[in-house]
């Protein structure tokens, strides 16, 4: 690893430039555009709206965001991508007013046919249109279209991130990280789980989070897996949904939160254990130690050019042959305008897919080894490295308290 | 309207509060009913909100909107619920460990697994809660010889009518939202910013036992701007500020927010302009009440509309009214022809808002949740009406 970490020639700036941001998102846009033989994106994805655009909305419940949704439409020819949206306070500055426009409920007939109106100005019959998306409404609305899924266009946009995109990612981590150490005193036998969330959202809105990405979990461990939750698989359960659950000396609690900064996702994982002045045993200490090793080993491969398959048999071998994740999950995965995004490290793709997942300048991954020891429950945390040009950059900075 | 009115989230020794099996048999029995009238062999869920419906299951709750992809299947001929959930923690117990499906990453693991659901291949009419543009390979492989239509209407048919059940959440969630708008009412000072409040609001909510509030546009300072801006900054509010807060809550899955106005540390028998804002309050209120006096069963969109423009001094720049049970729901009515033909139902439970803006004095907002009895509306949320000196 570099002194000075640069990703395709650049270093990482302490603040995102955010005009600069999304002026090179909208430039990869239009190339994807040409490159998969696309007319026009139209994006009704919470994430996909604010990639395209910069435009932010307030965090809300996917009942409410899937009715007050924003609306891009990126096409070849005109522009910028225009955005319709129930929250214009939310447009980046500068946006263009000639591409701002009122709400559209895509859900509902007439506004579906509305929004058929507006694209018929900007694309011929027989136009083809990347969605990621769509409403029965606009189903039937687009039939003179022929409609594609989006997918491939906008992940080959957001697959490597640019500078400014991983300082928003790193500001977005280090907002999490500040809460979750005000959060971590309170950890104590008799607390809810609601209680350490109640103070965790507290904290982010005050440190400048855009919005909270997902319930913020704090799961209690079984010591075995015999003790359930009962899987399809036979593996660790996990992350199931909290509740106001108290938590009880001695519980190994596996922390799980993601928050926004500007349309980008952290990722928080670490193990707490409960009680007045919590160490752990030996044997846990051990666990940890091992999730450390694997951690370095799999770390030391992590540079542009190197499979996905490589990292994971890193991994195993560390682990005495065992995978070291969750059975449903991933050694890694990456983060950006999704909390979970391409690349997908140890899936059930399976091998094939892994080995053609080249690392490239600008990927990001969270890592997340799991050390589950049967008996004693496990270790799991994750810690976020984007790819440099010749090695990898931290994006996370946490302690592993009370782990040594 | 039911009479419940021992509102709190502990289990009493009596019984709870709110007959969670008894509800979930309730809503079962609706939507299969609902599939029944509109003659759907195999309806393919994706929302959570209609998931959790349909299974009863505590999801785990995540900010903002998902593709399409099944999560829960309902097939006609067995009765039989299918989640996809890798585990059976918060998966009550009348869905048995066969009926759980594990999640995959990959599409074709995934079809494999949709394919064993019994009864699914024969079905000749299916119905989805949503699209994508890979939806119809999807469900051409599951169900060769389905129609695939619209499921919206049957699950409205199915979700807007609340049992008592339904109502003793809705209360639930309408005790804390108050008592989010109490917290955030109580922070209003000279120097606070709007991100705090939000924070505030999540707090209080989350400190009664709920998890994640429905929304983050909670509050804004509304002295100026024609519009409520509903993501937050970092704007401070001074003495005199009118600020614009509207929280909410979960429980059980079950929403309600409630809207209100405040002045911020002014003296109450302070300016001109407050006197000024006081009155304008007044009108809003007036023209809120207006709208809430036509939500009778039978009333459509339009008749709203109509009492809006009646006694409103504002264009509608959101929704006027919006229905509500597990979060937002059909209909919505407003802004524009939005929901002009909504037909109101008895039964059905419904946010209303007003938000008036005026040059020089500011944005008034004011928004209620109420039940559409048979004889007309009631008022959910108790927040006391009208501006208030914070």
């Amino acid at each position: 690893m570099a002194d000075s970490p640069t990703v395709s020639g650049r270093m990482i700036p302490p603040r995102p430039d955010l005009a600069r941001m999304h002026a090179e998102r909208a430039g990869r846009l239009k190339e994807e555009l040409e490159r998969a033989g696309l007319d026009a994106l139209l994006l009704l994805g919470t994430s996909n709206v604010s990639y395209a655009t910069g435009a932010r909305s307030p965090g809300s419940d996917a009942s409410r965001a899937l009715i007050a949704r924003p609306v891009a439409l990126l096409t070849r020819e005109d522009g910028p991508a225009h955005l319709f949206t129930p929250y214009p306070d939310g447009a980046p500055d500068g946006f263009p007013p000639d591409h701002l426009h009122d709400a559209l409920y895509p859900e509902l007939a007439d506004e579906a046919h509305r929004l058929a109106g507006l694209l018929a100005e900007h694309l011929g019959a027989g136009a083809r249109i990347g969605c990621d998306e769509l409403t029965h409404a606009l189903r039937a609305e687009l039939a003179e279209w022929e409609v594609v899924p989006a997918q491939a266009a906008l992940g080959a946009a957001k697959l490597c991130k640019t500078v400014d995109e991983l300082a928003c990612i790193r500001r977005a981590q280090s907002i999490n990280e500040a809460a979750m150490a005000d959060v971590a005193p309170h950890l104590r036998p008799g607390v809810r789980q609601c209680d350490l969330t109640a103070r965790f959202l507290r904290r982010i809105h005050e440190l400048g989070a855009s919005a909270n990405a997902i319930d913020p979990i704090w799961q209690p461990m079984p010591a075995n897996l015999g003790a359930g939750p009962w899987t399809t698989h036979g593996g660790v359960a996990f992350p199931t949904a909290g509740s106001d659950r108290f938590l009880r000396e001695g519980d190994v609690v596996w922390v799980d939160s993601g928050i926004v900064f500007e349309g980008y996702a952290s990722d928080f994982g670490r193990t707490w254990l409960v009680g007045e002045r919590p160490r752990p045993t030996s044997r846990q200490q051990a666990q940890f130690e091992r999730w450390r090793d694997v951690m370095q080993v799999t770390l030391d491969r992590v540079e542009p050019g190197v499979t996905a398959l490589e990292l994971c048999r890193a991994a195993t071998d560390a682990n005495g042959g065992t995978r070291p994740w969750i059975e449903h999950f991933y050694l890694a995965h990456g983060v950006g305008t999704d909390s979970a995004e391409m690349p997908l490290i140890g899936t059930d793709l399976g091998d094939a897919f892994d080995e053609q997942m080249v690392l490239a300048p600008g990927m990001v991954l969270v890592m997340e080894p799991v050390i589950w020891d049967d008996g004693a429950a496990g270790y799991r945390a994750e810690d976020i490295y984007a790819v440099t040009d010749d090695g990898w950059a931290p994006l996370s900075d946490y302690p592993f308290d009370p782990y040594r | 309207m039911s009479a419940v009115e021992h509102i709190g989230t502990m289990a009493l020794p009596e019984g709870g509060r709110v007959d969670f099996s008894r509800l979930r048999r309730e809503r079962r029995q609706r939507l299969f009913e609902a599939m029944a009238g509109a003659g759907v062999d195999a309806l393919v869920l994706g929302r959570p909100a209609n998931v959790a419906f349909a299974s009863g299951a505590r999801q785990l709750w995540t900010a903002g909107t998902r593709p399409f992809g099944p999560a829960c299947v309902l097939v006609a001929s067995t009765g039989r619920v299918h989640l996809l959930s890798t585990w059976d923690e918060g998966v009550p117990a009348e869905i048995p460990h066969r009926d759980l499906i594990g999640l995959s990453w990959n599409p074709v693991v995934v079809l494999a697994r949709l394919e064993s659901i019994d009864g699914l291949d024969r079905a000749s009419r299916v119905a989805t809660d949503g699209w994508g543009p890979s939806s119809s390979d999807l469900l051409s492989a599951l169900c060769p010889d389905a129609a695939v239509v619209d499921g919206s209407r049957l699950l409205h048919q199915a979700r807007a009518v609340k049992s008592p059940d339904e109502l003793t959440c809705l209360m639930t969630a309408a005790a804390v939202a108050e008592a989010a708008l109490s917290a955030m009412s109580q922070a209003l000072q000279p120097g606070v910013t709007e991100r705090q409040l939000v924070g505030v609001c999540a707090q209080a909510v989350s400190s009664l036992g709920l998890t994640c509030p429905p929304t983050e546009g909670v509050a804004w300072i509304s002295t100026d701007g024609a519009r409520p801006r509903r993501v937050a900054t970092d704007r401070a509010m001074a003495a005199g500020d009118l600020v614009a807060l509207n929280p909410g809550a979960i429980f059980a899955g079950y929403e309600v927010t409630v809207g209100r106005t405040r002045v911020v540390g002014a003296d109450a028998t302070g300016t001109g302009a407050h006197r000024f804002d006081s009155l304008s309050a007044l009108e809003v209120r007036a023209a809120l009440d207006a709208v809430i006096a036509e939500c009778r069963p039978g009333a459509t969109g339009a008749q709203l509309m109509e009492a809006w423009e009646r006694y409103g001094r504002s264009p509608l720049v959101e929704p006027l009214a919006w229905g509500l049970g597990l979060g937002v729901e059909p209909p919505v009515v407003g802004p524009g022809a939005t929901g002009r033909a909504a037909h109101i139902r008895a039964g059905a439970v419904l946010a209303v808002q007003a938000w008036s803006y005026r040059d020089g004095s500011g944005g008034i907002l004011e928004q209620d949740v109420i039940v559409v009895d048979p004889e007309g509306p009631t008022r959910l949320t108790r927040a006391r009406p009208g501006l208030l000196v914070g």
